[in-house]
């Protein structure tokens, strides 16, 4: 359906910008030999408002045949088409009118003087379908541009709520007072860690201050990031978290948002390990598949945990921010057993990546 | 009088355990007896050698610091370790004795070893039913139903029990063809439970709605319930009707 006729507002101003033009089509009849000006408007008005409908339906080859992507050979084939079989329905109609008019009284040579106007009527369908089909691609365009405008601004927003959030995360209770304690406890009993500690720490911080700056970065910063917070969770949680990570030569250099897998990293560190008696390991795989990169996170879980409260908020924000960045070409995949956890995030490899 | 305070520590990290230790060696007259790295531990620490205190974290493997309280039945001295302050009230509705934010300074847990000693010495008894009330946050259904025989817990997930009934001064917890006895009423239990999966269908019966399979009409207004295991379960008139308002 044409996007005008959900505005019922917008589609009777464009019917009332017609009618200039119906005025128009009435000269020809009008000036016509034994023409009169009623017979003119009757004529030509309804003709126009036909036009109207008929100019509409050339949204729909547009919409079918975007200008970047079709081949001129094709767009003139195709308009030309649609141009003679919309200008052939135009008079037919035209002509099925006129002869109805020729019942009425001081009508009967309509249709022999709009036989006349024929080859100037012919002319004029032609050239306002290809007038209309010409706006209609403008008017994609600009529509394009604005929702193009838009999920920039959402991306921007999301990255923003990201970044504060994954400071927040930092700033919490339990993640940076538990290190401060964890410090604290150190400074006697193992001054070498302590400081060791403070290193890790004030690395991550500012890699994530830097990452959150950026709009794109190297999936090699993300889990160096990742890399970077599980090191410090390392000294508080000693042999009982481990960390395995594989990422592909290829995969390394791929583009993302940055903060994108932390909440997955950190989900597996506080839903899963920090559960265990025996802990566990995170493992963190990246690599290239049918051109997409594919980052899986996976943790194992105690099947008798408390359920987490807060209910997946931290997937949802990852899950909303593939989706601004990449559309559908981008998703999160989640599998959740009792007694592991893993996520999946696939990400198609822009053009602007090295291979 | 210069009674020595037998202390138990009960933290699943390491370094946070070390700080413990280390600060408690500056306090007169109080011995370490034992360090726990999770609620297992420091149930069965309390439970065999009956620590006068207990410093326990809160957020844990297996069973957090509020579940060992319950646990313990309220008769254990207790000040909690966290790095969260947003636990203070159910903690000090719990009955701590204290409640120490990670980190914190020698003084500050000296203080706290002090309140404790003066509350163990003036042997001032803990008000245990209104302990085992808040163990729990007030809104929340219970999830986990823990059992302790001894110094050995038992954790039930509250989806996984089929039904509970009244056995004197117990509830008999029955899941997965396993019963499992534990002291408390069965009216307590029922509160406690969420009421839109489990139902008093009898005075001496509780059930997970989820396990009913049909019911059936044995006499006059009485009912039994046939569990998908096939036990049957008596219903009451009253039981027939929560019953009904639930279906």
């Amino acid at each position: 359906m044409h996007p005008i006729f959900s505005e019922p507002r917008r589609l009777i101003s464009y019917l009332l910008a017609w009618l200039p033009a119906g005025l128009l089509l009435a000269l020809p009849f009008a000036r016509a030999e034994g023409g009169t000006p009623k017979e003119a408007l009757l004529v030509a008005l309804p003709l126009s408002a036909l036009s109207a409908f008929i100019c509409l339906a050339a949204w729909y080859p547009c919409k079918a045949l975007p200008l970047r992507e079709t081949s001129i050979s094709r767009l003139v084939v195709a308009f030309a088409g649609a141009a003679a079989f919309s200008c052939v329905i135009w008079i037919f109609f035209g002509w099925q009118w006129v002869m109805r008019l020729s019942g009425l009284e001081g009508m009967e040579f309509a249709p022999s003087r709009f036989a006349r106007q024929l080859p100037l009527l012919a002319a004029t369908g032609l050239l306002l379908f290809l007038l209309s089909a010409a706006v209609h691609y403008v008017l994609i365009a600009v529509g394009e541009s604005h929702r193009a405008e838009k999920r920039a601004l959402e991306l921007d927003l999301l990255a923003r709520e990201a970044q504060l959030q994954s400071l927040r995360a930092q700033v919490n209770p339990h993640f940076l007072f538990n290190v401060l304690n964890s410090i604290t406890a150190l400074i006697t009993a193992d001054p070498a860690r302590a400081r060791q500690m403070c290193v890790l720490l004030s690395d991550f911080l500012r890699l994530s201050l830097r990452a959150g700056e950026r709009e794109r970065h190297p999936l090699d910063e993300e889990i160096a990031l990742a890399a970077g917070y599980l090191a410090v969770e390392q000294i508080r949680f000693g042999r009982r978290l481990k960390v395995e990570a594989w990422i592909d030569r290829s995969a390394g250099q791929v583009l993302i948002p940055p903060l994108l897998l932390q909440p997955l990293v950190e989900n597996a560190v506080k839903h899963g390990i920090s559960h265990l008696l025996d802990g566990g390991n995170v493992r963190i795989r990246a690599g290239v598949q049918t051109g997409r990169l594919k980052v899986e996170i996976s943790n194992p879980c105690d099947p008798e945990r408390p359920r987490a409260s807060g209910g997946g908020i931290g997937l949802e924000n990852v899950r909303r921010r593939l989706q601004s960045a990449f559309g559908e070409d981008a998703r999160l995949d989640i599998q959740a057993k009792p007694d592991s956890f893993e996520a999946v995030v696939y990400v198609p490899i822009s053009q602007g990546d090295p291979p | 009088m210069s009674e020595t305070l037998r202390v138990a520590i009960v933290d699943d990290e390491e370094p946070a355990r070390l700080l413990v230790r280390e600060l408690l060696a500056s306090c007169p007259d109080v011995e370490v007896i034992a360090e726990c790295t999770n609620g297992f531990e420091a149930v069965k620490v309390a439970t065999e050698l009956h620590p006068d205190l207990l410093l326990l974290d809160i957020q844990m493997p297996k069973l957090d610091g509020f579940e060992v309280i319950e646990l313990l039945g309220g008769s254990q001295h207790v000040i909690f370790i966290t790095a969260y302050d947003t636990y203070a009230i159910r903690a000090f509705e719990a009955n701590a004795i204290d409640y120490l934010l990670k980190p914190f300074t020698t003084e500050r847990l000296r203080s706290a070893i002090d309140r404790a000693r003066d509350h163990i010495l003036r042997h001032e008894p803990l008000p245990v039913d209104k302990l085992l009330g808040s163990a729990r946050p007030a809104q929340a259904f219970l999830q986990r139903i823990l059992v302790r025989d001894g110094a050995a817990v038992t954790i039930i997930p509250a989806d996984s029990l089929d039904y509970a009934d009244a056995q004197d001064d117990y509830v008999g917890l029955h899941f997965g063809g396993r019963t499992v006895l534990k002291q408390q009423t069965l009216s307590d239990l029922a509160s406690a439970l969420d009421p839109a999966r489990f139902v008093r269908i009898h005075r001496s019966y509780v059930l997970n709605i989820e396990r009913l399979r049909k019911l059936e009409l044995y006499a006059k207004d009485s009912r039994e319930a046939i569990l998908a295991d096939g036990t049957r379960l008596p219903v009451s008139r009253s039981g027939y009707q929560r019953l009904q308002e639930l279906l």
